[in-house]
């Protein structure tokens, strides 16, 4: 029967993996076996070393600012073009308690306002009205794509309402905050999957229901952890309490961990499915690595998501 | 999107082999037996694969029970064993998973991940691999590059082993459309939606142009009707397809599905510069290709695919 002591140090060989595979730019590779920064990982990885004794907090944090573009989004890599993508979302969630970077985070904000789904123009809501309706879904409702040029889907809208909700005042220029946070918010509700919970954003499709993901879900119940009494929320609350226990993968089971915890749901059983899985530490993918950190210190990383849980 | 003759060609060389072959192999359940087929059917091609790295590139998109939609894991690994005594230096298997963002749950439950560690073969989860930014050797979508994934670049030997299934927006997904897979979608990301929008039969086009499989292993053991990629009818059709020259192995696998190959987009303007779809220039090998007695069913807008 695992024990707390086993968590702890579960998650203090997880941390000293993690803090191994800095690589000397201060950034993290998306694999084990990679030395091409990626923003995702790093930005996990981040997230997950926060404020703790271990890695190098400082040079990642000066990775992320250097890497920013000029137009305040974030790239996948380094040398990606420079429109910026859906990691901007995560970049100003992870540098969040850094107060050089509020200038960053702030032109990242601006370009995250400016950034929609391509169904936010009328010429393509009208094009989804009337001629390509295989997909099921309200053009009128629109949140972020993965990046500029195409259509909105869960994950990128769930991690830009997770990026805008931290900021303090809507003020000035960002009076615009509450509005698309809204539009982004009724676009979750509008693409959820008929049995509950999300996939990408396709609930139904030739008239099929499409099953949902567990991974999906919960970072869209993360962005929604304010939102507990809608029934839409609360039928994937539970569409996720009964897939969890069945997880076997690290990602899905650490997203699920920090959904459920956002919304107050009990997690032992499924905290300590985490810290006994084998091999956690030798996970390739250095975002899986870096989730499992925040899944089994899930207090902070909910404070890290701007989640009160 | 044609290449009209009065028009430049929308892609840069013309790729295509004098002829091509193919091999329809008969096999009516996973097994282990599938490794003698393929010991027995690799062979039949004239290709050399000593010392070089060789990449399995299979169709794994997402996991629902009871739904065909994923190359057999039992296909792979027997795909795998027969480069490995045909003597390449490495062997290892790498996909992008374009609905599902979790591979290693789509790894776990599809079967792949016991067979993978079994057989100590190495997976690159392709949507999270090292990008190089890529010149395209086509123009079909207008896009001038893409970031792929270093271990499909620098791979000696690139194997494209779909599931033969029909499909909702593209008609079918066979070899070339299973090159998809190859978008990392840490990039681009789930689904791959830059293609959507550029245009799915071009992008297949350009994809390709620029990243050449070298051969074919295609699992129609259990293929797909209808409503494919993900929630067609599983569709027993009891072949294996081996190729070495995808727009041939997709030519022969729409005739085996009921389709007319000249009507898929994709493989029409493919048997312009990237291999042969014209049974002249096929030398069938094993079994001959008979249309079933009922075609693959597709979506309505798809109808137009089926010979007569």
């Amino acid at each position: 029967m695992p024990t707390v002591t086993t968590d702890a140090i579960a998650l203090s060989n997880v941390l000293a993996e993690l803090a191994q595979r800095q690589l000397p730019c201060g950034g993290w590779a998306a694999l084990a076996s990679s030395s091409q920064p990626a923003i995702e990982p790093t930005c996990y990885a981040a997230l997950a070393l926060g404020s703790l004794p271990v890695g190098d907090i400082e040079r990642a944090q000066d990775f992320l600012l250097r890497t920013q573009n000029p137009n305040g989004s974030w790239p996948v890599v380094p040398g990606d073009d420079q429109e910026g993508g859906w990691v901007t979302s995560l970049a100003v969630i992870a540098l969040r308690d850094l107060v050089p970077s509020i200038s960053a985070r702030l032109q990242g904000f601006h370009w995250l306002l400016n950034c929609s789904g391509k169904e936010s123009n009328w010429l393509w809501r009208w094009k989804f009205r009337t001629a390509d309706r295989h997909v099921r879904f309200d053009p009128d409702k629109y949140g972020w794509p993965w990046f500029p040029d195409t259509v909105s889907w869960v994950v990128p809208t769930a991690f830009a309402i997770l990026a805008l909700n931290q900021i303090p005042c809507s003020c000035g220029d960002l009076e615009r905050i509450p509005v698309r946070v809204d539009c982004g918010i009724q676009m979750l509700f509008d693409r959820v999957c008929p049995g509950g919970g999300w996939n990408a954003g396709n609930g139904v499709v030739y008239g099929r229901p499409l099953a949902p993901h567990a991974d999906d879900t919960a970072i869209a119940l993360l962005a929604l952890s304010d939102r507990g009494q809608d029934p839409i929320v609360q039928r994937a609350v539970q569409y996720l309490e009964r897939v969890a226990p069945t997880l076997t993968a690290t990602w899905s089971l650490a997203w699920a961990i920090l959904a459920l915890a956002a919304h107050r749901r009990p997690i032992a059983p499924l905290h300590d499915s985490l810290s006994a899985l084998p091999d956690l530490s030798s996970t390739e993918d250095t975002g899986t690595l870096a989730l499992a950190c925040l899944a089994l210190d899930y207090s902070r990383a909910l404070s890290a998501f701007g989640v009160t849980g | 999107m044609v290449t009209a003759p009065f028009l430049l060609p929308k892609y840069h060389s013309d790729q295509r082999p004098k002829r091509s072959r193919v091999a329809v192999l008969h096999a009516q359940q996973y097994s282990q037996e599938l490794d003698q087929l393929l010991a027995a059917g690799i062979p039949l091609f004239p290709i050399n694969v000593t010392g070089k790295t060789v990449v399995l590139k299979p169709n794994l998109v997402d996991y629902i029970p009871g739904n065909a939609i994923n190359t057999h894991p039992l296909l792979v690994l027997a795909a795998a064993e027969s480069f490995r005594r045909l003597g390449a230096k490495s062997v290892l298997v790498a996909e992008g998973p374009g609905h599902q963002r979790d591979t290693q749950l789509v790894l776990a439950q599809s079967g792949y991940e016991q067979f993978l560690r079994e057989e100590k073969i190495r997976f690159v989860d392709l949507n999270r691999d090292e990008l190089i930014r890529t010149p395209l050797h086509a123009s079909y979508t207008g896009m001038k590059d893409l970031w792929l994934p270093r271990t499909v670049l620098e791979a000696d030997f690139l194997v494209s082993m779909p599931k033969i299934k029909a499909h909702h927006w593209s008609g079918v997904t066979l070899s070339m459309k299973n090159m998809f897979g190859v978008v990392p979608g840490a990039r681009y990301g789930w689904p791959k939606n830059i293609l959507h929008w550029k245009g799915i039969q071009e992008s297949i086009l350009d994809l390709c142009a620029t990243v050449p499989i070298c051969f074919v292993i295609a699992d129609g053991i259990v293929a797909m009707e209808g409503n494919g990629p993900l929630n067609g009818t599983p569709r027993p059709l009891g072949r294996v397809v081996l190729a070495d020259d995808p727009v041939a192995a997709d030519a022969t696998c729409a005739r085996l599905m009921g389709f007319d190959p000249s009507r898929i987009v994709h493989v029409r303007e493919g048997a312009r510069f990237l291999g042969n779809a014209a049974p002249g220039f096929i030398d069938q090998v094993a079994e001959a290709v008979a249309p079933p007695a009922i075609p693959f069913r597709v979506v309505p807008e798809f109808l137009n695919l089926y010979t007569h």
